[in-house]
């Protein structure tokens, strides 16, 4: 793998994202041109600029239509130029954007827009109903899963072997819909809830409640990406993707370390060896990981080598992840306080990075100098990961 | 929560479904032999890659990590122990599970890849990690070719 000599530098120049909420109003289309026009006035830029355009989104089940790249074509400004839609379930989010930047750090392309839409709401009775074709249909399917169950035993497979509490991972909860206050997005924030809300509330597939999970949401991110030959004509504050890395284990989750996320780990040290990290812990100043659930928050952070196995209980436990704490996580509230549509939380992941780095972040802003992020994804059938370290020079 | 409208049927809509939703999805070379051994003789079969030391349960032709050509099978008893396992309050179309139930991926030794089953004939509360546990399987003459003609498993004796 050649992960040094890449031909050109990348840059986040601007960003936007619509409200996360159940959407049944707007199509994915009319959601998808929101964020990306978001992002084009921030950057100062207008379609006419762009080369080429990515979009991301996960099942086509959700929409009930195939080819959902090319459904959604029109609304993410893809007409007439170079188009890809990617697709790694939840690593979308992070994903998508390692697309976008390979087609500028390549050299061939100057100014690239990805577009990540999700509209979970179309599909009936439930957004769980598309969820039940990702199963094996032999194996799984007879036993009629649900997919809280396997997240549940991936959790009390972590609980077990990591020795961690219920009650620490439940606090990831409270953080995450806390730090969501003052997101202007935010489906999920609540400034009043407790520990004892979460782990009262009622149970789903034990140890998962029904506070420790994201529910379904509608929505739409975007990011504009321009190469270091022109970053500096569009912004004074450009933000740099330094390191990128994503991997996938085994189709058969049941085959999988269910308590440590390897592919993570091994996603994470391609980023960190492109960014030129060799400490992580010290290297890097906050993080993004993502999180669905309240246990995978915590997971991930190991996954990420930023805590030992166990640890980022730990840590959450002793406060080190708040906003304001000495190492913060997921700033924007994550998935447990602004949403879950799936691709979309594009922009609270690579968007959320970027408006810190770039001191945008307004009330959601960490106290301490951050220059440099790390953000993750994580999807498929929970065994893909991206990851995307990114600085301020 | 942001809601602005509530039900789908109060916007203009149209009612549409991806018509082509069946499908025939077949064992495959290995997946026949577990199948067929597991009806006619009450097995549960694995297939082993000895350059990984790995056993797949339900067997493979192929192993996925060395790409070697796998040809030998192994009867994996009934025996196993629960690697995780959750207690299900909701079934998959979202419906309330009363009692709920109990699923768990069983490991049938060291270096061996656990299946996913549902646990029977035990209190939630009686569940741990590492548990030992025995397959039930349905009677002979009831057994299709499926994985549910394995019932449960059950607390070993
Ligand atoms: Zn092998």
């Amino acid at each position: 793998m050649n992960l040094t000599k890449i031909r050109k530098d990348v840059a986040v120049v601007g960003a936007g994202m619509t409200v996360f909420a159940r959407r049944l109003q707007e199509t994915g289309k009319e959601m998808s041109w929101e964020a990306a026009k978001m992002a084009l006035d921030e950057a100062g830029l207008t379609l006419k600029d762009i080369d080429a355009v990515i979009l991301g989104s996960a099942p086509d089940a959700f929409d009930g239509v195939h080819k959902k790249g090319d459904w959604l074509l029109d609304g993410a400004g893809g007409t007439n130029k170079p188009f890809m839609r990617v697709y790694t379930g939840g690593g979308t989010a992070v994903f998508a954007p390692i697309a976008g930047w390979w087609h500028v750090a390549s050299g061939m392309f100057k100014r690239v827009l990805v577009v990540c839409e999700e509209k979970m709401s179309s599909v009936q009775p439930h957004a769980q109903s598309a969820f039940a074709h990702i199963w094996d249909p032999i194996l799984d399917r007879p036993l009629k899963p649900n997919l809280v169950w396997i997240f549940a035993m991936e959790m009390q497979r972590y609980m077990h072997k990591y020795n961690v509490r219920y009650e620490d991972i439940a606090l990831v909860a409270v953080k995450n819909k806390r730090n969501a206050v003052g997101h202007p997005c935010a489906q999920l924030a609540d400034p009043n809830i407790t520990l004892d809300d979460v782990i009262n509330s009622e149970p789903m597939a034990l140890p998962v409640r029904r506070l420790d999970i994201s529910p379904p949401s509608d929505g739409a991110s975007a990011i504009v990406l321009v190469s270091e030959d022109v970053a500096y004509e569009h912004t004074d504050t450009p933000v740099w993707i330094d390191g990128v890395g994503w991997c996938i284990d085994t189709t058969m989750w049941t085959n999988r370390d269910l308590a440590f996320p390897k592919f993570v780990a091994r996603a994470a040290k391609m980023a960190y060896e492109m960014a030129g990290i060799k400490n992580p812990r010290k290297e890097i100043d906050f993080a993004e990981p993502y999180d669905p659930f309240d246990y995978k928050e915590l997971q991930h952070l190991e996954g990420l080598l930023l805590a030992d196995p166990g640890e980022a209980a730990i840590m959450t436990r002793e406060g080190k992840t708040q906003r304001d704490g000495e190492f913060p996580v997921c700033p924007s509230g994550g998935l447990l306080g602004v949403g879950n549509p799936i691709a979309a939380t594009l922009g609270i992941k690579i968007g959320e990075v970027y408006w810190q780095l770039a001191r945008k972040a307004g009330p959601r802003q960490v106290k301490k100098d951050v220059r440099t992020g790390v953000t993750q994804a994580w999807g498929d059938l929970m065994q893909f990961s991206a990851v995307i370290v990114m600085r301020r020079r | 929560m942001i809601e602005r409208i509530e039900k789908a049927t109060e916007i203009r809509h149209w009612l549409g479904d991806m018509e082509a939703d069946h499908y025939y999805y077949s064992s495959g070379i290995a997946g026949e032999r577990f199948f067929v051994a597991l009806r006619d003789e009450g097995k549960i079969l694995g297939s082993h890659c000895a350059a990984c030391n790995l056993t797949y349960v339900p067997p493979r032709i192929y192993c996925e990590h060395c790409f070697a050509e796998l040809t030998e099978y192994k009867e994996m008893g009934k025996r196993g122990c629960v690697v995780t396992f959750t207690v299900a309050h909701y079934d998959k179309a979202g419906h309330r599970l009363d009692p709920p139930e109990i699923f768990a991926l069983i490991s049938f030794g060291p270096c061996t890849t656990p299946l996913l089953h549902r646990l029977g004939e035990i209190e939630p509360e009686k569940i741990c990690v590492g548990l030992e546990v025995e397959a039930v399987l349905k009677p002979k003459k009831d057994r299709e070719g499926k994985i549910t003609d394995i019932l449960y498993f059950k607390p070993a004796k």
